[in-house]
């Protein structure tokens, strides 16, 4: 039983969780045929049938069961305020894997060149009273009666009176920020806190705007043919939103130090956090020079990557990767596409580049509050 | 059939002496038309305005910003005090030349940093940014030292930390006279 | 509706009354056309349309999140308005009103049934979200909705943020307190943020401490009682305004865009 604690401990590192379920997810749900074959080949399918369910369901209960009898994860576990998460965790699971279950099965049946499962004879409808006001009732009620119970087992959470001059080790933000705390490990605020949640919103309203899949796929489960936009909306909300969240919740303790599940929050745990700035990095240990006096010419490094990863990247993209894409969708469609995708892909580039180089900042200018 | 085609008269522009009447009117009628769209902006601009300028009190009922802490003999050489963090949000170090007022609202996001004696640093516990006693950061997220606030002697003796002021290292503010106390 | 009308059971004769009838025209739903009616003839029940497809009432499809979502908010809003009879919105009295009210009060659960239903909410929506994902449900003609609902959302998360300090207890100022902060480094506007330092006359910053983004938000320099006032403020009045407004359109353009979702 330790050894598997400390198994778990070791594994969910976020070092090392965060690079398996990222190398893990395109076989989970495959964007490409390549991809397909090896989800096919190795099992991976089967999460997405009906024991596929039931086995991941058994698996984070017993996870959770082992955590109520454990003393360290106890502590976090039965923190009232972290009841959500346990509840995101579950319906989280239980609604990508339904949504799933239901694209596979109707990906068959257009196979087999059947209409999805969702599909009904338009004249054949049913009256809103009573077929869907009852529904509606019986919900109501039920949720009711669940919300009911919750507040009368679970107190809501209350702590000692505020007291600025004391802070919590750890404070966190509400949970369902956590996500963003998270970020702002690896960011400065300005991007972590204004910038990227901005483009969170902005990119999310623009997705009907700059996806190509088939006007026809709405209104019914399906994959296939939306594999790619599925992957990548998939990898936004359940890696770098749920997973970090639930990373926030659970894994962070005092001095925001990253904590195995099962491990003691030691307030006193050491872990060197020296950073270095890329452009340390450059004039300091590259070419043994001082940091030049000209903010610009200190930084001009770190500005010509982040204009290689915004400007030549794009371009190069849609001449040898994304050309079929870009023909698709013209090239104003395709602009705000690689650049919301590139701003995805920054938070997990930023947080390889902290773990494997311990780089705080490709520019570094605290002068003009401009890190990024 | 092109000759008997009905022209209404009021579409062709000017024909007879009437003509300048018409333009003049239809120039003042522009002229008037953007005045009015002016003059909506305008007042639509300063309603904003007004509403945004209303966010910002004139007077604000927090603790004063300038107050006394004592006689400089009070303070323990190689010490960083941690007496009126709570009151004033500072802290007092003094080393051998002198003393400074730091600040105690660590430059990631605001929280409050904890002095660790033992190690000899502050350590925020909100997101692991580390200080030395100097204010300079070292370790974590935070992008820059923490700041300092003018410190001088009053005409009894005492020490007044006036935090209207704040010197910022990487500015070069830390040079500054009123940022440090000899003593 | 072969029944002889001497012997109309007490349902019957409420439903034929005058009264009744001039609330609902109707009369008892029985029949197909009646049925319609009493969706037709309701101010609530209208959002509806009268007749919908059968997979748009099948809880697999839709995981009736977007509804408990609405319910949530009207739930939220009732346990809200209770809430406000003791709390006040003061640095004295917020901490010591929220004790009273697990303790003193009648029904003591109160607190706890918004608190929980406030965190409900936001996993609700999320689904909600994820649902309209995954159905390719936000494709055209229902594009601009899917905007309108993700505004929604963000909304969602404010007004459970501002109601995050309302207890006022560590939990309360240290979450609003890093969360505030960030607002410091917004761009131009934070007096922390990239750009900032160049809206300057001379030697006086027009954006500092006192002049910022964050200063607005929170009514002062540090989360205080102005804070308190104007996050309680946000939370009972100002976001939940602006949340209903946008909900409004929400409703009014699943309508207009075609009804629910569904294949063709």
């Amino acid at each position: 039983m330790d050894a598997l604690k400390h198994a778990i401990d070791l594994l969910s590192a976020p070092t090392i969780s965060f690079t398996l379920i990222t190398v893990l997810f395109p076989f989970v749900f495959p964007p490409g045929d390549w991809f397909e074959k090896i989800h096919r080949k190795l099992g991976f399918w089967r999460i997405w049938t009906k024991p596929g369910l039931y086995i991941s369901l058994v698996l984070i209960t017993l996870f959770f069961i082992m955590g109520y009898y454990d003393p360290n994860f106890n502590i976090t576990l039965t923190k009232p305020d972290n009841f959500p998460i346990i509840l995101l965790v579950y319906s989280v699971v239980i609604c990508t894997w339904l949504s799933m279950y239901k694209a596979y099965e109707n990906d068959k049946r257009m196979d087999r060149g059947e209409k999805p499962a969702e599909y009904n004879d338009p004249d054949d409808k049913v009256l809103v009273w009573p077929d869907l006001v009852y529904i509606e009732f019986i919900a109501l009620i039920i949720f009711m009666v669940f919300l009911i119970v919750w507040s009368v087992l679970v107190a809501a959470p209350l702590e000692e009176p505020a007291n600025p001059a004391a802070t919590p080790n750890p404070s966190k933000a509400p949970w369902y920020f956590l996500g963003l705390q998270e970020m702002l490990v690896y960011y400065d605020p300005w991007l972590a806190g204004v910038i990227f949640p901005g483009l969170i919103i902005v990119g999310l309203m623009a997705i009907p705007y700059i996806t190509t899949s088939s006007d026809n796929l709405s209104g019914f489960y399906s994959f296939k043919e939306r594999r790619v936009g599925i992957f990548l909306f998939m990898y936004g909300f359940l890696i770098l939103w749920i997973f970090l969240i639930f990373i926030g919740t659970f894994f962070r303790g005092p001095n925001w130090n990253f904590f195995g599940p099962f491990e003691y929050w030691d307030p006193h745990k050491l872990v060197p956090l020296t950073n270095v700035n890329l452009s340390e990095y450059f004039w300091v240990k590259w070419i043994k020079t001082g940091l030049p006096s000209n903010i610009l010419l200190r930084e001009s490094i770190g500005f010509i990557s982040v204009i290689i990863y915004l400007g030549v990247l794009p371009v190069l993209l849609a001449k040898y990767v994304l050309n079929d894409f870009l023909k698709k969708v013209g090239p104003v469609k395709f602009s705000f596409f690689v650049f919301f995708g590139l701003s995805m892909l920054s938070l997990p580039l930023k947080m390889y580049l902290r773990w494997m180089f311990n780089l705080k900042y490709i520019i570094a200018i605290p002068e003009w509050f401009f890190n990024i | 059939m092109s000759e008997e085609k009905f022209i209404p008269e009021a579409s062709v522009g000017t024909p007879q002496g009437k003509g300048s009447g018409s333009t003049m009117e239809r120039r003042s009628f522009f002229k008037w038309l953007s005045i009015g769209w002016l003059a909506f902006t305008a007042a639509t601009g300063a309603f904003f305005t007004v509403l945004i300028r209303f966010l910002f009190p004139n007077v604000l009922f927090e603790p004063p910003q300038s107050f006394k802490i004592g006689y400089p003999e009070e303070f323990e050489i190689g010490k960083v005090d941690i007496r009126f963090k709570k009151k004033y949000n500072v802290w007092i170090v003094r080393n051998e030349e002198g003393m400074y007022a730091l600040s105690t609202v660590c430059t990631h996001l605001g929280c409050t940093p904890n002095w660790l004696d033992t190690e000899r640093k502050f350590k925020c516990p909100c997101h692991g940014s580390g200080f030395r006693a100097t204010g300079m950061n070292f370790e974590g997220p935070a992008p820059r030292p923490l700041e300092r606030f003018a410190i001088h002697l009053a005409d009894d003796g005492q020490v007044i930390v006036d935090k209207n002021k704040n010197f910022k290292f990487e500015k070069g503010e830390w040079g500054r006279s009123e940022s440090f106390l000899k003593v | 509706m072969s029944k002889k009308k001497s012997k109309q059971t007490l349902i019957e004769r409420m439903g034929n009354s005058q009264i009744w009838k001039s609330i609902i025209r109707s009369g008892i739903p029985r029949t197909r056309r009646q049925r319609m009616h009493a969706i037709l003839g309701s101010v609530f029940l209208h959002l509806h349309p009268a007749r919908l497809p059968k997979h748009a009432v099948k809880i697999g499809y839709t995981w009736c999140m977007g509804g408990l979502s609405f319910f949530l908010f009207v739930v939220l809003t009732i346990t809200g308005i209770m809430l406000m009879f003791y709390y006040r919105p003061t640095v004295e009295y917020a901490y010591t009103d929220i004790i009273d009210l697990g303790e003193q009060v009648p029904l003591g659960i109160m607190r706890e049934l918004h608190r929980w239903g406030a965190h409900a909410m936001v996993l609700t929506v999320w689904l909600h979200m994820l649902r309209v994902f995954m159905t390719g449900s936000y494709k055209p003609p229902r594009e601009f909705n899917w905007g309108v609902g993700v505004l929604l959302m963000t909304i969602t998360l404010f007004l459970s943020f501002t109601g995050y300090l309302l207890p006022w207890d560590q939990l309360a100022i240290w979450a609003v307190t890093v969360g505030t902060n960030m607002a410091r480094a917004t761009p131009f506007l934070g007096n922390e943020g990239p750009g900032a330092a160049m809206l300057a006359i001379g030697d006086i910053n027009l954006v500092h401490a006192g002049s910022d983004v964050r200063f607005a938000l929170l009514g002062g320099r540090f989360v205080g009682e102005a804070t308190l006032l104007r996050f309680y403020v946000l939370h009972c009045i100002g976001v939940p305004f602006i949340a209903m407004i946008f909900m409004a359109v929400h409703f009014w353009r699943i309508r207009k865009d075609g009804g629910i979702s569904g294949p063709l």
